[in-house]
């Protein structure tokens, strides 16, 4: 049926466990990229089975490392807001944070942070029009919005929108996003963007996740969602371009949260993730043939585990993370995944 | 890492590029200590400001330096500068991010600095907004140039809306909505695939339709309308003009109009009857006539009937969504 090869599972173990070893200048340059890297490398690990392949105290131990202190760098102190930065020395930003608490649920180790002031942090960063911002310095659009209701639910702290705003501030965010919708029933960065797949997922997830989806046309966006389809079968971000395997989490999972996951050729799709793997070095990279790195590497195990690649674990749609995890803390939505097949290539 | 072909190394020639690379790692590194323990220190002077400067030559990614750059400027070197000298400060950042940018054009923390930059630009000469003015004329060039480079680039566009918005009242000439529609015009009639363009027209034409009579948006639609056939009839595969039309057409749309376009893509379809968008556009069209309250009950069954062997055909010449068309058709 395909000629693409089966996931080299023991492979891509070993090329996340020796990407802290490469330490050359491309390592020392995304370094305001470390902590989201070792979420992803993280859930990837947890995607195939593997999460103990890292040793989980050094991991808890580098998280708080990350810890800013002086988030939002107040004047004067003292900060009563806290978040964790990129790396260590690294400003706090809302993105770090993101990953920081995700990799901390995940090890079993919140206790290590002090929730209240992370919230604090999270609040301060929403504008009056219900944009999110990413830190002071006021950059916003939907994927900070994003971050800032997934991390609120992973805390349990939903609640707490409610107390910014004259309590409108849940409304305003939800408001925001609803109106980074365009006419294609997708959704642009902001109000007024081109809709584009990683922003669909984000603003879809968020709304999700507020129990709001009924403010989404179901079949209008699983039709935009799934024209992203190309027929080399991977998937696109935009109409009219190229297709990269980031795109097979985005739109997947935002297919997975409306329930039209089927709407996509699943063997196809799970044919040019496949072979978008690095089978020397190990690592899947955004298209056949070219340099892997571990976001697509992450983006494409979980879009094999939505659409039912045999042997890897459930992933969550909404948050990105083993939904073992977000089951036990009884955030499980409803949502659509693909039967998980007993084999590939199937007999 | 996006688009970069993978290369096989030999062990030797790794060995000889991590040598060759160990000189430079060894600079960054003590360069990014040398910066990060200035901004421990709350150093805010010009010789800290040159040192982010050469840092993010280097990475200007590194979104931490960005913010000590700010706090550099509005903690140590605005509050002694005269507005002259801080409309120098900013030109000078201005300058340094367009360097920026023209190598790394999708990467969002330079952009979040220009735009802080154009924020903090001060009131004068003396009482005038002269150089607000002088700011944003330069971010109209700019933002065409980075278009005019890759005219899908959706930062260029945000960036874009953002200056035609931020406009001072002052702003001469002043710019139209028109104006802004014309250059949509310009940028689809070079290519007709450039989807980023018909977004922004959908967005535009949103805006000023609501501020018309319905005679007069219906006259503005049938322009429309032309200009979208040309591109459907140029390249029926090309997804961006059949979305457009589908937001011309809308949810609520007059009995006449849908009519007559339908009867349009069915003459298209007989030219290309394999186009499977030609086909999802009828088929849909058909749904939408079914439904108008003005359709006899003769009316909705032949509609239904016709989107139902449409939505078949379709679910054997575009297999890869042959649920989608399952599903629909199962409704009827």
């Amino acid at each position: 049926m395909t000629s693409a090869p089966p996931l080299d599972v023991p492979l891509h173990v070993k090329y996340i466990q020796q990407l802290d070893e490469k330490k050359d200048l491309a390592y020392h340059l995304t370094e305001h990229l470390r902590l989201n890297g070792v979420y992803w490398g993280l859930t990837a690990l947890s995607i195939m089975g593997h999460k103990d392949a890292l040793p989980r105290d050094a991991m808890v131990d580098y998280v708080m490392s990350c810890w800013d202190d002086e988030a939002a760098d107040t004047l004067p102190p003292p900060p009563s807001s806290g978040a964790f930065g990129a790396h260590p020395g690294h400003d706090a930003h809302i993105h770090g944070t993101c990953s920081g608490i995700q990799i901390l649920i995940m090890q079993d180790a919140l206790d290590r942070v002090d929730v209240d002031r992370v919230v604090k942090f999270l609040l301060t960063l929403v504008g009056p029009d219900g944009r999110v911002e990413g830190d002071q310095f006021g950059e916003f659009d939907v994927r900070f919005s994003y971050i800032f209701v997934m991390v609120l639910s992973l805390l349990g702290r939903l609640d707490a929108m409610d107390t910014i705003y004259d309590g409108k501030g849940r409304q305003l965010v939800v408001d925001n996003i609803v109106n980074s919708m365009n006419f294609d029933g997708a959704f642009g960065s902001e109000p007024g963007a081109e809709s584009h797949g990683a922003m669909v997922w984000v603003c879809v997830a968020s709304l999700a996740i507020l129990g709001e989806l009924d403010r989404i046309d179901r079949d209008l966006l699983g039709w935009w969602l799934s024209e992203r389809q190309l027929p080399n079968g991977g998937l696109n971000g935009r109409p009219e371009k190229l297709e990269d395997v980031c795109y097979s989490w985005w739109n997947l999972a935002a297919l997975s949260i409306i329930g039209k996951l089927h709407w996509i050729n699943r063997d196809k799709l799970m044919a040019f993730i496949l072979g978008a793997q690095d089978l020397e070095g190990g690592g899947i990279a955004d298209r056949p043939g070219d340099w892997v790195d571990v976001f697509h590497t992450v983006f494409g195990l979980a879009g094999l585990s939505l659409v039912g690649y045999p042997g890897l674990r459930d992933i969550d749609p909404l948050y990105c993370m083993p939904a073992e995890v977000t089951d036990k803390m009884g955030l499980r939505r409803d949502y659509r995944t693909l039967p998980r097949l007993e084999q590939w290539p199937q007999a | 890492m996006h688009g970069v072909k993978r290369t096989r190394v030999s062990p030797e020639a790794a060995e000889a590029k991590r040598i060759k690379e160990q000189s430079k790692i060894q600079a960054y590194v003590a360069l990014q200590d040398d910066v990060l323990a200035s901004k421990r220190a709350k150093e805010y002077t010009v010789e800290a400001l040159g040192k982010t400067n050469q840092l993010l030559d280097l990475n200007p990614e590194f979104y931490t330096i960005w913010n000590y750059r700010r706090n550099i400027l509005t903690r140590g070197l605005f509050p002694e500068s005269t507005p002259e000298e801080i409309v120098g400060l900013l030109t000078g950042e201005l300058r340094m991010t367009m360097a920026y940018l023209r190598v790394h054009p999708k990467v969002y923390w330079i952009w979040t600095h220009r735009m802080w930059c154009l924020e903090n630009v001060p009131l004068g000469p003396g009482e005038s907004k002269g150089w607000r003015n002088e700011f944003w004329k330069t971010e109209f060039m700019i933002v065409e140039k980075l278009l005019d480079a890759d005219a899908r680039n959706f930062h260029a566009w945000s960036y874009r809306r953002y200056v035609v918005e931020s406009l001072p009242a002052s702003f001469s000439p002043a710019r139209s909505p028109a104006d802004e529609l014309k250059y949509t015009s310009k940028k689809i009639e070079s290519n007709f695939s450039n989807f980023s363009a018909w977004h922004y027209r959908t967005k535009l034409l949103g805006k000023s339709w609501a501020e018309i009579t319905p005679e007069e948006v219906a006259d503005e639609k049938d322009q429309e309308f032309e200009l979208v056939t040309q591109a459907l009839w140029t390249d029926p595969g090309d997804q961006s003009g059949w979305l457009y039309h589908r937001w011309l057409i809308g949810h609520n749309p007059s009995p006449q109009v849908l009519a007559r376009e339908l009867e349009s893509i069915q003459e298209l379809h007989k030219e290309e009857p394999d186009s499977k968008w030609c086909m999802n556009a009828l088929a849909h069209y058909h749904l939408l006539s079914a439904r108008l309250a003005s359709a006899s009950e003769t009316d909705v069954t032949k509609h239904r009937a016709e989107a139902k062997t449409i939505l078949e055909r379709l679910e054997v010449i575009d297999e890869d969504r042959k649920e989608r068309y399952r599903e629909l058709a199962s409704h009827y």
